[in-house]
């Protein structure tokens, strides 16, 4: 059965045709008026907001995904991709092409997560498909000593539990955002014990380093990009003076520190 | 409600992948996405095969349900039914699910981005059917219902289950572990830990292999929504891929085929279908399909055609073959028609064609495949076939199968599913003979690997052991064999016995004793033989030895105790007028196809210059650098296929043919005499049609219109007023196979209102068509071993009808082979063993110190047997490699070599090797797996260099067009002496 989600080929067009707009725009841009080669000039602090607005819908996605909120989460993440492309463009545009100062790091990571978004949709799938009945050690005769440690951490789990979610399931529980907002001691405790489970059950270990770390890889890069963004905000909004290094302060800013 | 829950018998699986098949069309999934697989694995020390049908385990502590990252989760488990179900409307496919499942059940649709999942079937569950895969399977391997039944009945007979909750997520479905065998042991092994080492072919999970798929996507109804696929009607028929012919039902929308299942109206097969019939549906909607008349354009064999009208293509043929005709004569037309046009074809349209046109040269696939079994039946027992059914009151009541040279598991699934199910209820003992571990040798007592091409010597030890200790039984032989005593005195004389064998056989003598013993004690034993027997020089007598050993303990006309070498086709005889039949002058050139080369190329012993051709014999017939000159030498080719393929590239004229539901026909030949009618559904794509329709306007054009009518055009016609005119058929009547909801009538039937016959030939009963009195249809109505008349026909091709052994020439060891006295470029011997006169060859047997060609060939390298068969269960011959799954499931030509031997030459598993013969050499994929002799490579046929998926030369150049049993001129295909090294 297809879904409507985004598939691989709208996919390769949507990212082909950002990368269309941004060799056009940086092609033609000398063409363009001097505000248009400022990063931050009042045309491009336009584009930066704009640009932001739409990388903040992968915020909304990742909370909406794990709270139920808003709907559909494949439809936030159809949105997240769309979004996220678009906004790399704008910010990127935004950018004026002025790569040689740190906030061009942001870019970079910019551009790695679309590329790694792109390449496990497309080619990380693939992996994921072939990972089905990869397994038949499992079935294989039985190791008394893993069972020994998976019975401890269960009853870890368990009593763990009983604290964090009282009347849980162990066997079909996992912690959410209304967890860690609310216990995150104890939620943190029991996802080291989940962490440890994973391990047992080979999880990450049973396949290709790509497959098993992509996702996190993609998830603590996006952390990373949204802190360096705040960072540029708060730098360009509150300490202009320190990032023009004396120079002109061309854009929106409140204060000039 | 408790658990829901699968409980899959690894006793029972193997290996067939029905369920796979099921699956993917009941949830139309497409390549790479599974909900369930069947992992072939190998025991590493003994090389047993395995199979594993993994899917979801339903798990009490799910752990892809924890790992998905989603909420509300995207992932549940159903607190009634405990079922684990992915939402895909909730599934973002991060894949977090899928690393998560120790049991890598966890599916992955790469396309739609999303987990997939066996949900337990919900809405046939709805519907109180069974998930698809229990249905389906042949095995009676899945079984599905609630958890603590299911236990229940695995407790009642006396099942151990596996215990595989390594990790304490609480499993839900059941494994149940093999059976113990002798010893205790299982397959060899010393405890039932079959997947400590597994050993999964390398080439059937390649990335490389699976990638041919990315570019396009399956025909439909693969990938499309089942909600919106609902069938309106549903027509009973039947399966036309192999000689199981199985019973099955197509479900339509409107005019669309959306499934294939079983009958389970059926009272023989209940329902059981194996992949291959499910693939039907790939062959309907399939995009390779030929659809219009094509005509070369280019050189022959340069594939270049244009398309014409079918007008013009019938009307240039006709003319062609007129000039044919004035120029060379009508035997100069061949006709090669084989089963995969439907035995109205091969038996009607086609044999009227003939015999209107005037040519003795028709022929089907018969000496390739059975030959010698059919002459070795037709001498012994009067008629091609044995007279059991797969009922529990007669073959499932044996009490001891014997399989030789015959994977009956792989060839003709579903009857190995109900002997095997047989097998386990009644504790009946199994013991396979063959040189491979195959998967029928699998779910044996005992394995035993003989030497290729040594069956005979087998059956002749046997026979002497049974004699020398006076085992068999003495009523029998006296009442109803003949010759016996002479046949007794020979083998004695000639000191065949066990240890004679030893040296021969590779089997230890003890072995043939023991298993000697067990074949004449038993109460009911069934010798399963096949083309491992029929596929060699000596195919009449080693079929007449292994004939021999179940007379002589009385395992025939009896329920329960048979030698069953495969099918049997209904005497089907259309027949022209005497006085509009052409004249025929001359004999056949031969009665192999393989003997017509000489008359192609060198006109000797007399041209044969125009050739219609059905299936594809630049694949399948032998010698394939001889076959394809020669087709270069014809005057005029016309090929009529379904697929274009490596015949179609050779042809002047390439015509679309239908098939199956799209023509109205009836099901192959099989084994237990069960006649299946297929009824026409639907249309044939494009211009497509019907083989009868081709050969009646081909001869309307030729003048037969009188004969060919046109109202022959409806097959159901053509069959009840040409096809069943004789006491074995009369009542085979449409009317009659469609009074019953699964289309079959079993033979013979004299009338309409005459009852079917289980079991044929019983004490007491008279063989049909024969005089009162006569219990099998021979001239003395008895089983005849050696009579003067016999003994004339063998001695006229330098035989005797006394069994004495001889090999294949091309050998290891240093044993009697043929040499041939005649090439094919004489009529001088005309065939004693043909109904229709037939060139053929005399030989002799030559005795190893005379002179040995062996030593020759094993001077220069070919050290190692390759022996050719069958892949496994989803493909058969070329027709399967155009159907996406079966390409999916075993994508590339492979050879089979034990680690040893593999070791030696420094072949690894899953890497390219290049195999050689002194007759040509192809490459394949390296199989490198214990379950095979040290001494020999198994590559199987059906691959091709011009299929669409996974080309590959055809295993037939390696094998030898001058091999042939001068009895039956069947080709030796399964001993011939190669070389194997890295490609």
């Amino acid at each position: 059965m297809r879904r409507l989600d985004i598939g691989d080929r709208l996919l390769a067009y949507l990212v082909f045709a950002a990368a269309v707009v941004l060799v056009t725009f940086f092609a033609f841009q000398h063409e363009l008026p001097r505000d248009w080669h400022l990063p931050g000039s009042p045309t491009l602090y336009l584009f930066g907001v704009a640009g932001t607005i739409l990388l903040c819908v992968s915020v909304v996605f990742v909370i909406t995904k794990r709270t139920g909120i808003g709907g559909s989460p494949l439809g936030w993440f159809s949105a997240h991709v769309v979004t996220a492309t678009l906004g790399a463009v704008l910010v990127t545009v935004h950018s004026g092409g002025f790569l040689r100062y740190a906030p061009a790091l942001l870019l970079v990571a910019l551009l790695f997560l679309v590329i790694l978004g792109v390449w496990a949709r497309v080619c990380l799938s693939k992996d994921m498909s072939a990972t089905f009945a990869s397994r038949e050690q499992s079935f294989s005769p039985l190791s008394s000593e893993k069972r020994e440690q998976m019975a401890r951490l269960i009853e870890e789990k368990e009593s763990l539990l009983s604290r964090l979610e009282p009347g849980a399931n162990e066997g079909v529980f996992s912690p959410r955002i209304k967890h860690w907002l609310t216990r995150p001691g104890l939620t943190l405790a029991y996802a080291r014990l989940v962490g440890r489970e994973n391990k047992l059950l080979g999880m990450r270990a049973s396949v290709s380093t790509a497959q098993a770390y992509w996702r996190l890889v993609h998830i603590v890069l996006a952390f990373a990009f949204i802190l360096g963004m705040l960072g540029h905000i708060i730098t360009v909004t509150f300490f202009a003076g320190y990032v023009s290094g004396g120079g002109e302060i061309y854009w929106w800013h409140l204060t000039k520190w | 409600m408790s658990q829901l829950a699968l409980m899959i018998d690894l006793e029972r699986c193997f290996g067939c992948k029905s369920c796979e098949a099921a699956c993917k069309q009941e949830h139309r999934l497409g390549p790479g996405q599974y909900r369930n697989k069947v992992v072939w694995l190998g025991n590493a020390s003994t090389g047993a095969p395995d199979f594993l049908t993994l899917t979801c385990q339903h798990c009490e502590r799910p752990a892809c349900l924890r790992a998905c990252p989603v909420h509300p989760k995207a992932i549940t488990k159903d607190p009634d039914t405990g079922v684990v179900e992915v939402h895909e409307s909730l599934c973002t496919g991060c894949g977090e699910c899928v690393m998560a499942c120790p049991y890598s059940a966890m599916g992955y649709d790469a396309q739609g981005h999303h987990s997939v999942k066996c949900d337990l079937c919900p809405e046939r569950r709805e519907k109180e059917l069974e998930p698809a895969c229990a249905e389906i399977c042949p095995g009676y391997a899945i079984s599905f219902g609630e958890r603590d039944n299911l236990l229940e009945k695995a407790e009642a007979e006396g099942r151990h289950l596996r215990d595989h909750d390594h990790f304490l997520l609480k499993p839900q479905t059941i494994y149940l572990e093999k059976i113990e065998r002798e010893n205790g042991r299982v397959n060899g092994a010393e405890n039932s830990s079959l997947y400590e080492e597994p050993r999964r072919p390398r080439f059937v999970d390649s990335p490389a292999a699976n990638g041919v798929f990315e570019e396009k996507g399956p025909d439909f109804p693969y990938l499309h929504d089942k909600k919106t696929l609902q069938a309106d009607r549903v027509v009973p028929g039947g399966c036309n891929f192999c000689f199981n012919c199985c019973t099955a039902k197509f479900h339509f929308q409107g005019d669309k085929l959306i499934n294939v299942t079983g009958n389970d109206e059926d009272p023989v097969l209940n329902g059981k279908i194996c992949p291959k019939a499910q693939f039907t549906l790939q062959m309907h909607h399939n995009e390779h399909r030929l659809q219009y008349p094509l005509k070369r354009v280019g050189r022959r064999g340069d594939n270049e055609f244009e398309r014409i009208t079918w007008e013009q293509a019938l009307d240039e043929i006709a003319a062609k073959l007129e000039v044919l005709r004035e120029k060379w004569g009508t035997e100069a037309l061949a006709m090669f028609v084989g089963t995969r046009t439907g035995l109205i074809t091969q038996k009607g349209y086609a044999r009227l064609f003939s015999q209107m046109w005037g040519t003795p040269n028709i022929q089907g696939t018969d000496p390739f495949c059975a030959a010698g079994k059919v002459v070795a039946y037709e001498v012994t027992h009067g008629t091609n076939g044995n007279g059991n059914s797969y009922t529990p009151e007669d073959i499932g009541s044996a009490g001891m199968y014997l399989y030789i040279g015959d994977n009956q598991a792989e060839t003709r699934p579903v009857y190995f599913g109900k002997v095997n199910d047989w097998r386990i209820r009644n504790k009946t003992r199994m013991v396979v003979v063959d040189p491979r571990y195959t998967a029928t040798a699998s779910k044996a007592d005992k394995w035993l690997a003989i030497r290729p091409g040594t069956d005979m010597a087998l059956g002749l030890a046997m026979a002497h052991h049974i004699l020398s200790e006076n085992l068999h039984d003495l009523h029998f032989c006296d009442e109803w064999v003949l010759g016996w005593e002479r046949w007794r005195d020979f083998i004695i004389a000639k000191g065949y016995s066990p240890d004679w064998a030893e040296a021969i056989t590779g089997i230890p003598a003890d072995e043939i004793r023991a298993l000697s013993e067990d074949v004449a004690r038993a109460d009911g034993c069934v010798i399963f033989g096949s083309r491992g027997l029929n596929q060699h020089t000596n195919s009449v007598q080693t079929n007449r030895a292994m004939m021999f050993v179940a007379a002589i303990t009385g395992n025939w006309g009896r329920k329960g105790g048979a030698y069953v070498n495969m099918t049997a086709g209904p005497p089907i005889a259309a027949n022209a007028p005497e006085n509009r039949r052409a004249k025929i002058e001359k004999p056949m050139a031969r009665r192999s196809p393989a003997g017509w080369l000489s008359a192609m190329r060198e006109g000797k012993p007399y041209p044969i210059k125009g050739l219609i051709t059905c299936n594809n014999p630049l694949a399948q017939w032998p010698g394939q650098d001889d076959a394809r000159e020669a087709f270069k030498a014809l005057d005029l080719v016309v090929h009529i296929e379904l697929f274009a393929n490596e015949t179609s590239a050779y042809a002047d004229y390439v015509l679309p043919a239908a098939g199956g539901i799209e023509k109205g026909e009836l099901g192959r030949t099989n084994d237990d005499r069960r006649v299946v009618w297929i009824d026409k559904m639907i249309d044939p794509p494009g211009e497509a049609k019907p083989d009868g329709w081709i050969w009646i306007e081909l001869g309307r054009r030729l003048g037969f219109g009188d004969v060919m009518k046109e109202e022959y055009k409806d097959p159901g016609k053509f069959w009840d007023e040409m096809c069943i005119d004789n006491d074995f058929l009369r009542g085979v009547t449409q009317k009659r196979l469609h009074s019953v909801p699964y289309r079959w009538v079993r033979f013979p039937v004299a009338s309409e209102d005459a009852p079917e016959q289980e079991t044929l030939y019983l004490e007491g009963t008279t063989a049909t068509g024969q005089l009162e009195g006569k219990r099998f249809p021979t001239p003395s109505g008895r089983l005849e071993f050696w009579t003067e008349a016999l003994e004339e026909k063998f001695s006229k091709v330098g035989l005797s009808a006394l069994p004495e052994f001889y090999s294949e020439k091309e050998n290891l060891l240093q044993l009697p082979y043929l040499e041939y006295e005649h090439g094919d470029d004489d009529l001088e011997v005309i065939s004693p063993f043909s109904k229709v006169p037939t060139g053929s060859r005399a030989a002799r047997i030559v005795q190893p110190d005379e002179k040995n060609l062996g030593d020759a060939l094993r001077r220069q390298g070919f050290e190692t047997t390759l022996i050719t068969g069958r892949p496994p269960a989803p493909h058969f011959h070329s027709w399967t490699h155009y159907f996406w799954q079966a390409q999916e499931m075993w994508p590339d030509l492979y050879c089979q070599i034990h680690p040893e031997k593999a070791g030696e030459l420094g072949i690894e598993d899953g890497e390219k090797v290049r195999v050689e013969t002194a007759h040509g050499a192809i490459e394949a994929m390296a199989w490198v797996n214990a379950g095979i002799r040290e001494d020999s490579v198994f590559v199987p046929i059906g691959w091709g260099e011009r299929q669409p998926y996974h080309p590959w030369r055809s295993v037939n150049f390696l094998t030898d067009i001058t091999q042939r049993d001068p009895a039956s001129d069947q080709t030796n295909l399964k001993s011939l002496l190669c070389r194997i090294s890295r490609a």
